[in-house]
């Protein structure tokens, strides 16, 4: 009995027969106490292996009880109380085709048959004329095949039989059918519980069936008679049903046009209606929000009035759905089936627990079965039979253990609050805004100006003047020391590239020759590595004694280039060495 | 035996033990406790327990109290407030029950690992009972099913048992007897 992974052993695994032979869907099973002894057993409308072998089982514990034959494939089964009779035992319906058999104590007890649906008039003559030898099954196919052309009521089963038959059947087809009159009939494709008029657990219930005519129908438990009948615009697949029939209800169908129905007891025709994205493959209400799943491997949540609250993607096509309901523990939660061999419950849109299945599941059913109140038994693909019991001390966290946003996204951050200055403040935003952005704008300019005039100037008193050759990127600035009559000049020069030396340059100078003498007007500049300053030196002497000052002007060149990389202009101090002399 | 305990049997003194009787709703635990009971003392129905029922019973040389501690999942958890005082466990099994087999296992486990329980050398005695009813599980079965091999730091014993008709529950009892006078007073 091993641990299924990251289901953090919530279930005990009590029972596996991979050899069950039972071929069934959710809509087909359902646990009840048959016998009144307290325990429930599981009742499977098992669909067979093709079009026979169906068949009505039973399960008590880990064995087959009992089984009887049905007449027709199941499209549905339910256990409901059809009457007040006492020890309490649950009747078993089970919808196929267009009849619902009704089985107490486990043998047949009632056949009910849908009213039939309205024949086409001119069907009905042209087989009268038949029965009275008028026309031959040559023209009666002939007329047949006019007739389902044109008319908007649809031909019977029995019309469109014969019209399948080849020329030789055609006769024996027609003396064997032609004395009884002709019947359309529609199939039940979904069937659930309504209680009549208490909310109790062993209340008598009445019948809720879905037809392929695209009507809902309530019976009474009792009578068997119609309650009700409502119409939906499309064909319904599986439904639920809430409340009570005297009281209040509502049904929720999802239908094959892609939508899903919310029915209610005021109207016969449905009151809200949520379009989906795409079909609809399994519907369970949990408390007043309905879970649907969706062929494009998507569940999505609704409220009961139909507006959307969340919508994540499945892993994988899902194949059944099945509510979890545990009132003793406060649980609820969804059950679904996935095509990869997994099986997911869900909280909201929350992932809780997934586990793997040997194989595919078809069948999912949650409840007290024997005595233990969280049974989960599934039927798979291959026809096996697979019961988990949830542990007594499993807890699910309200976690998502699904990968997603980590936890902290959700917290909610501590901001302050609101204080009467930021009020204030913003009062006074919302109102002078236009004057504020006004004031801006101008600050701005004058800031654009001043960096202008700024730059303007550093440019024309090379203040540290930057060469604009993009390969030789070079910055330098000049520092002027000394009282006159000699001065040290220092050039700082630096490359600014990122990465690139830069050789082969030089310094010259250009001078008043009558003012100044210098000892080397050229000099050779050494390799610059980026990003260091190198200082480079030199002495100016003052030749003139009158006090006067110029300037001298530095070219940085490359060997062999005319035009320098860089200019600057020196402001000379005026030497006051001499003037002191 | 100890010279107190055979003064005490002079005396007509039993030792008195402390017995919790566990195991899942509708395993016969109650059904068991009332069979060992003096028959005039013994109730006619029996009904599901509601957190539990303290019952007293003597055997040759021994008096017992006995817990008998309600089995449905609701009450399971009073059960570890009562391992301190107890002397020794009976725990009971519907040997005809295969589903909830694994529900017994784990709560066995449970039980096994408690801190009250784990280190001590407590005698447990399991009874697979229902063994009258068709398709019941044998008692080697169940222990298999159990993994009651596993179990090496206590003293255990299982016997197939009928409570309704009282077979097989006076070996256990001797067995449980037994036990307790060979532990230290
Ligand atoms: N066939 C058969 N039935 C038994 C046997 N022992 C008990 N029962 C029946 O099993 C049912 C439950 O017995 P209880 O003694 O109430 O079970 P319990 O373990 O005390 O149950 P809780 O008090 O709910 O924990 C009763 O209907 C008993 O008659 C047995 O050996 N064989
Ligand atoms: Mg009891």
């Amino acid at each position: 009995m091993s641990e299924s992974g990251s289901d953090g052993g919530k279930w005990l695994d009590a029972h596996y027969d991979p050899v069950a032979g039972l071929y069934t869907f959710s809509s087909c099973v359902d646990l009840a106490d048959l016998s009144g002894d307290g325990e429930s057993r599981l009742v499977v409308g098992d669909l067979g292996c093709g079009s026979y072998s169906m068949k009505l089982k039973v399960y008590r514990g880990t064995v087959l009880m009992s089984e009887s034959t049905l007449l027709d494939l199941p499209a549905g089964l339910v256990a409901f109380f059809m009457d007040l009779h006492e020890p309490r035992i649950p009747a078993v319906a089970v919808a196929s085709g267009p009849c619902i058999y009704v089985y107490k104590n486990l043998r047949p007890y009632f056949k009910f048959t849908l009213p039939g649906l309205e024949v086409n008039t001119l069907e009905q003559d042209v087989w009268q004329q038949v029965k009275e030898g008028q026309i031959d099954p040559l023209t009666l196919k002939e007329m047949l095949e006019g007739i389902r052309k044109k008319a908007n009521i649809p031909l019977s089963v029995r019309s469109t039989r014969f019209l399948s038959l080849e020329t030789s059947d055609m006769d024996a087809f027609v003396q064997l059918h032609n004395q009884q009159p002709i019947r359309r009939q529609t199939v039940i494709t979904c069937i659930g519980t309504l209680k009549k008029s208490t909310a109790d657990e062993d209340g008598v219930s009445c019948l809720v069936i879905g037809t392929e005519s695209c009507d809902v129908y309530v019976l009474d438990p009792e009578a068997f008679i119609i309650l009700s009948k409502m119409l939906l615009p499309a064909a319904p697949i599986t439904m639920d049903v809430t409340g009570q029939f005297d009281v209040e209800f509502r049904i929720t169908v999802a239908c094959r046009n892609g939508n899903i129905y919310v029915l209610r007891r005021e109207s016969d025709k449905p009151k809200y209606c949520i379009e989906l994205s795409s079909h609809p493959v399994g519907l369970v209400r949990v408390g007043k929000n309905v879970v649907v799943g969706c062929t494009d491997e998507s569940l999505q949540g609704f409220t009961q009035k139909g507006k959307k609250l969340w919508r994540i993607i499945l892993p994988a096509p899902v194949i059944t759905m099945a509510a979890m309901d545990l009132p003793t523990r406060g649980f609820q939660g969804v059950l679904v089936g996935l095509a990869n061999c997994e099986v997911q419950l869900y909280r909201d849109k929350n992932l809780l627990s997934t586990f793997k299945t040997p194989n595919v599941v078809t069948s999912i059913c949650f409840g007290r079965y024997g005595r233990e109140d969280g049974t989960l038994i599934m039927t798979t693909k291959g026809g096996g039979l697979m019961m988990k019991i949830l542990k007594r001390t499993a807890v699910f966290d309200d976690r998502d253990s699904a990968p997603g946003p980590p936890l902290a996204q959700s917290v909610r951050l501590n901001v302050p609050k609101k204080t009467k200055l930021y009020v204030d403040q913003t009062l006074r935003e919302r109102e002078n805004g236009l004057t504020m952005h006004r004031a801006f704008q101008m600050d701005l300019s004058r800031l654009r100006l001043a960096t202008a005039k700024a730059y303007v100037k550093a440019l024309e008193s090379s203040l540290t003047p930057m060469s604009s050759s993009l390969s030789e990127p070079i910055k330098m600035n000049a520092v002027v020391q000394g009282l006159g009559p000699s001065f040290k000049l220092t050039l700082n020069i630096q490359n600014t590239a990122a990465c690139r030396p830069i050789m082969n340059l030089a310094i010259s100078f250009l001078y008043d020759e009558s003012l100044y003498r210098m000892r080397n007007p050229y000099m050779r500049i050494p390799l610059l590595v980026p990003g260091l300053i190198y200082p480079v030196e030199t002495f100016v002497e003052c030749t003139s004694d009158k006090g006067i000052s110029d300037i001298i002007k530095v070219f940085i060149l490359h060997e062999g280039q005319s035009s320098p990389l860089l200019t600057a202009h020196i402001n000379m101090p005026v030497s006051e060495g001499l003037m002191l002399s | 035996m100890g010279l107190f305990d055979k003064l005490a049997g002079w005396l007509g003194l039993k030792k008195e033990v402390n017995v919790l009787c566990l195991g899942l709703d509708n395993s016969g635990k109650t059904t068991i406790i009332n069979h060992l009971k003096p028959s005039n003392a013994q109730m006619q129905d029996i009904v599901p327990t509601i957190g539990f029922s303290i019952e007293k019973f003597k055997t040759s040389s021994l008096s017992f109290t006995v817990f008998d501690m309600s089995g449905q999942g609701r009450y399971r958890n009073l059960w570890e407030h009562y391992y301190k005082e107890g002397q020794a466990i009976i725990f009971v099994i519907d040997s005809a029950d295969k589903l909830r087999m694994v529900v017994a296992k784990e709560e066995l486990d449970t039980l096994l690992n408690h801190p009250d329980i784990k280190h001590r050398r407590i005698p447990i005695l399991f009874f697979a009972n229902k063994m009258d009813v068709r398709d019941a599980l044998s008692s080697v079965k169940v222990s298999q099913l159990l993994c009651l091999d596993n179990i090496k730091d206590k003293p255990w014993h299982i016997c197939a048992t009928n409570a309704l008709k009282g077979e097989g529950l006076p070996e256990g009892v001797d067995w449980l007897q037994d036990q307790i006078k060979t532990m230290r007073t």
